[in-house]
């Protein structure tokens, strides 16, 4: 399961943290994993074009951490897009996708 | 820092390749017809290789312990029907 763990500080994002794996199917087929993967990849991709400052990410085989340095609106509701977005995917796929 | 590259699997878990039991075969044991409707062959060849009883041996035709048939005479083969849904082969001497 795809543990996704939000911090805030002064009611603004600080860190997000997307630790497992989804376990929905094999590698290859893992629809769950694809949704949370492009929903996050696109988020992160999005942000650092519009300032390559603004946040900063660490993947590894666990999962991945993203630090968010800006507080700037447009980062803070990217972000918020970001998390609505898995949250909405929690809904369908609760097995594989928890939302913290 | 450098943009992601996109890898929708970025959360899926890379289980290793599964391995196979499978993936034996024997090697083909060419049954079937050796000898051809009409075909004058000479006693004791094998006419037909098989498994079971998939053609009964008929008139001057025998068969051996590996089921194959195999004629008593020499003559002209002849594949025939036996009864409703048997066939059989028979070998008819040819008349000089």
């Amino acid at each position: 399961m795809i543990k996704v763990k939000i911090e805030k500080q002064n009611a603004k994002y600080k860190k997000i943290t997307i630790l497992g794996h989804a376990m929905y199917d094999d590698y290859g087929k893992d629809i769950a994993c694809a949704a949370a993967s492009s929903i996050v990849i696109t988020t992160v991709n999005g942000i650092l074009s519009l300032d390559k400052g603004s946040l900063s990410y660490l993947v590894s085989k666990k999962g991945m951490s993203i630090d968010i340095k800006s507080t700037d609106s447009t980062t803070q509701l990217l972000i918020n897009n970001m998390v609505s977005l898995l949250k909405e995917l929690e809904k369908n796929y609760s097995e594989n996708i928890e939302v913290k | 820092m450098k943009l992601l590259k996109l890898d929708i699997q970025l959360f899926a878990h890379h289980k290793g390749q599964g391995s196979t039991s499978n993936g034996r075969d024997s090697i083909g044991r060419r049954l079937g017809a050796k000898a051809a409707d009409g075909e004058f062959i000479k006693a004791g060849s094998i006419i037909y290789r098989q498994r079971g009883t998939k053609i009964f041996p008929g008139v001057n035709v025998r068969r051996g312990n590996d089921d194959s048939l195999y004629t008593t005479v020499d003559g002209v083969v002849k594949y025939e029907r036996l009864g409703r849904s048997k066939k059989q082969a028979s070998c008819y001497p040819v008349s000089e």
